[in-house]
């Protein structure tokens, strides 16, 4: 279904806002070919983008590629904070790996102080 | 409602399914240590957004555009990105010219379609026309024998 991939309003958002449990909700359809897209909702992605005050308009090109790049970023710090609890031998990611990353990561320092 | 732009999250569900899938089996995360990472997501976001809007705004442009976003992530330092999101650009053109030409098919058929439909309709309308006078006639006919 291409709805799932574009994100699409409607279905994406009311699949998020009933997933705020811990429960993780079930696998999306994936695309035809097997590759998926973007799994982030392309409307909220764009709800950020218009919330800059500079920013005129967005192409849907622009949005499509900011939500599979924030995907991207997800990936890379969730695996960067990882390195840092499996040093403490420990099988659950704290709030404090994440710090941690963000402080030894020169990409992420952009983050700081704006997490609190 | 949002009160701050980082308030904006992305959803819960998605942003955990991305990270389990990032690490191994059996690793789990911590509420708090999700929700900052969502947060996290959200302020990426926002900064890619005003990186790329310089460049547009270089270019004299108004509309932020998929290599806007690509030069912000040179800028951010984040050049590991920019091939993966080359490659997932190049699929998202192709599903995008892929669904354009299915509709404009689609468009096409409905086009055919509704010519037909609209002969059947102008016949049909002709009838509806009679009725309506009929009805009138029988109310006008009421109202004489009310006065």
């Amino acid at each position: 279904m291409a709805a799932v991939t574009t994100g699409n309003g409607a279905p994406r958002e009311e699949e998020g806002s009933g997933g705020e449990s811990a429960a993780p909700q079930p696998q999306a359809p994936p695309n035809a070919s097997g590759t998926r897209l973007s799994r982030l909702p392309l409307a909220r992605v764009k709800a950020l983008v218009k919330a800059d005050p500079d920013v005129t308009l967005a192409g849907q090109e622009a949005i499509f590629i900011l939500a599979r790049a924030a995907e991207l970023f997800v990936e890379t710090i969730a695996k960067d904070a990882y390195c840092c609890a499996q040093q403490g031998k420990r099988k659950t990611l704290q709030r404090r790996d994440l710090d941690n990353a963000i402080e030894a990561v020169d990409e992420f320092a952009f983050l700081e102080g704006t997490l609190d | 409602m949002a009160e701050r732009p980082e308030d904006l999250n992305l959803p819960n569900a998605v942003i955990t399914r991305i990270i389990k899938e990032a690490l191994p089996d059996g690793v789990n995360i911590s509420k708090e240590a999700r929700s900052a990472i969502s947060r996290a997501a959200s302020v990426f976001v926002l900064y890619a957004t005003s990186c790329a809007n310089n460049f547009a705004m270089k270019g004299k442009r108004k509309t932020l555009n998929a290599s806007d976003v690509l030069s912000a992530m040179e800028e951010m330092e984040f050049q590991r990105f920019i091939t993966p999101l080359k490659e997932a650009l190049e699929a998202y053109r192709r599903e995008q010219k892929g669904k354009k030409e299915a509709s404009e098919q689609k468009k096409k058929d409905k086009d055919r379609k509704t010519d037909s439909e609209e002969q059947d309709k102008s016949r049909d309308e002709d009838n509806d026309e009679d009725e309506e006078r009929l009805e009138e006639e029988e109310q006008n006919e009421e109202e004489e024998v009310d006065n």
